[in-house]
């Protein structure tokens, strides 16, 4: 490692200096150029494939909707072509990890690695003052990370355009707001990196160790992350009440229920004993004492005679850069928490 | 060496433990949702019927993000990365082989017992998960109504079954350790072992494995593959007990 000192120089009148940060991106740089340049190619890498993988995608795509009349079974062959295209990326779950992953590999060794071969002696012994070091690598390494992400946040939402393109209901198109898609588009890939980052170096403070820092953070994020999608995001903005199928298109679905005269009666899916209750004749005994339904039984139709009446809270996908800023405020907020975390458990450590 | 290995690798084999245990409780509870929702769909009269294609759905949107197979692909690579990489990595980082080769034991043999006694620690417990995760995915594979022969989750499930899973894993392993003797740093060698064993698992599962039916003849496929990853593991652990012999 390069050794680089930065005295504290005169006094300034007492204050003081404020930081030199094209210095300290020279460091930053000199430290953990292996690093940034690791994740630049693994991004780079997964860029170029899924920039081919696109091309193929968005030309199936493209035949696929330029068929008509669409319900011919030739142009059917076409539309089932296009949704068994690169069917491993479809859902988006795969290029889930590309946030923890860059995240995690560039921040939890960043400190870890200081206190286990124990060259923090020397690196927070200079005259510049520890803290504003540890401050000026996290925000320069973060900044780096972050816009990393971004850039290839811009391919994957390219990648995805044709899934998410008004194709109507033979498309299947999934909403924008859903948990496999949200976090590759617009801000939310740079900021859960950004994210992961500020998570790996503050694990790394309290691990002290490289290995475990790295497995602590990959936890920690996962756990984030589906607490994030599963739980918090449906609650970002209240959620609009549909009566009945009447959704609009590409609406993300948070939560299904069935009311009758007024009061709720059960969440989700009806129970089969309900609707053995409410339509006996629909049911016939089959081999073995085993209860089945009869060929033209609709539960739908079955409730709705009885008075149940369907309702759904969705999210429009109109909803889609309302919640990405909110969901980037939150992270951010939480990155420079764990960031000032972070700088204050360095000031503190002795060791 | 056994005791040595145990008490330098105990958190490290732990935490794998640890790991493959928390998977394993969420696919045991997944599991038996959709073994229930596969009992039911299936015994359901006629099959035809708009109540029968309900209890269908239920069934196929059981198991949600395990459907593909895909969640499960990394563990052989994650697992083999972070505990082989790290075997002589640590070693050499760090600069404690100094003293843990200049024992009276002979390093060479130090080497080899250690990476015997991981590899099959890795193995056996990789073993067992793969015994789950094919109970997991027996619905989707049973011949029946409600799966096909020639299902793509034949393809897809392929190196998550039988003897595929435990062969992977030796393997990652395996990469892992030569990786580290190669790099000799930490954290490089853990990307370089993930990196190269994608590439691996890609050209095997894209381009030599289509060239056989993996419905038709599963367990000579599993069995070609499995030894072909074993040769392989030993070729590898050979060559890092070489190297460490021969390093200054």
């Amino acid at each position: 490692m390069t050794a680089a000192t930065l005295p504290l120089g005169t006094t300034n009148g007492g204050k003081l200096r404020p930081l030199p940060w094209r210095r300290m991106a020279w460091i930053g740089w000199r430290h953990h150029r292996a690093a940034l340049a690791g994740a630049a190619a693994f991004l780079g890498v997964l860029a170029a494939g899924l920039w081919l993988a696109g091309l193929h995608l968005h030309h199936a795509y493209a035949v696929a909707a330029a068929c008509h009349p669409s319900s011919s079974a030739p142009c059917q062959n076409l539309i089932a072509a296009f949704q068994s295209t690169n069917v491993i990326l479809k859902g988006g779950f795969v290029l889930q990890v590309v946030p923890a992953l860059v995240g995690a590999f560039v921040g939890a060794p960043l400190l870890a690695r200081e206190i286990e071969t124990g060259t923090f002696r020397y690196a927070w012994t200079q005259g510049f003052g520890r803290g504003r070091w540890t401050l000026a690598t996290l925000v320069l390494l973060g900044a780096a990370v972050a816009v990393m992400a971004g850039a290839f946040s811009v391919l994957a939402s390219w990648y995805y355009q044709p899934y998410l393109a008004a194709g109507g209901t033979q498309f299947s198109s999934p909403s924008p707001l859903s948990p496999g898609l949200f976090d590759l588009r617009g801000v939310a890939c740079a900021a859960w990196t950004l994210a992961a980052f500020a998570i790996g170096a503050f694990a790394g403070m309290l691990v002290r160790r490289i290995v475990p820092a790295i497995v602590a953070t990959l936890a920690a994020y996962t756990g984030l992350a589906l607490v994030a999608g599963n739980v918090l995001r449906q609650h970002y903005l209240a959620p609009k009440v549909a009566r009945g199928s009447n959704l609009p298109d590409s609406a993300w679905i948070t939560s299904e229920w069935w009311t009758k005269g007024g009061k709720r009666a059960f969440l989700g899916r009806p129970p089969v004993h309900l609707l053995q209750q409410l339509c006996p004749t629909s049911f016939v005994s089959g081999p073995g004492g085993r209860i089945g339904m009869r060929g033209t039984f609709s539960p739908t139709a079955c409730l709705v005679r009885h008075g149940y009446t369907q309702w759904s809270d969705y999210q429009p996908a109109a909803h889609f850069w309302t919640f990405q800023w909110i969901e980037g405020g939150w992270l951010l907020a939480l990155c420079l928490l764990l960031v000032a975390a972070t700088v204050w458990l360095v000031r503190r450590r002795v060791a | 060496m056994t005791w040595v290995t145990w008490r330098h690798h105990r958190g490290a084999l732990a935490g794998v433990v640890l790991f493959l245990g928390l998977i394993a409780l969420w696919l045991w509870r997944v599991g038996l949702q959709l073994h229930q929702a596969y009992g039911a769909a299936i015994d359901c009269h006629p099959a035809s019927s708009t109540a029968c294609s309900a209890l269908l759905l239920t069934f196929e949107t059981t198991g949600g993000i395990l459907k593909g197979g895909f969640v499960l692909q990394p563990l052989p690579a994650l697992i083999g990365a972070f505990i082989g990489a790290t075997v002589l990595a640590r070693e050499l980082e760090t600069g404690t082989f100094r003293y843990a080769w200049t024992q009276g034991f002979g390093r060479w043999r130090w080497a080899l017992a250690k990476l015997a006694l991981l590899g099959v620690a890795v193995t056996v417990v990789a073993g067992l998960f793969s015994a789950l995760v094919s109970w997991y995915y027996g619905p989707y594979l049973t011949p029946g109504r409600l799966s096909s022969a020639n299902s793509p989750l034949h393809h897809w499930l392929f190196d998550l079954r039988g003897v595929a899973f435990a062969a992977w894993t030796l393997a990652a392993f395996t990469m892992g350790a030569l990786a580290g003797m190669l790099i000799g740093r930490i954290v490089p060698a853990i990307v370089a072992t993930l990196a190269t064993y994608t590439a691996l698992a890609v050209t095997v599962g894209d381009f030599l494995r289509a060239n056989y039916q993996p419905s038709r003849n599963f367990w000579s496929v599993q069995l070609i593959e499995g030894g072909g990853l074993l040769a392989l593991s030993a070729v590898l652990i050979a060559l890092t007990v070489v190297l460490v012999r021969r390093a200054t």
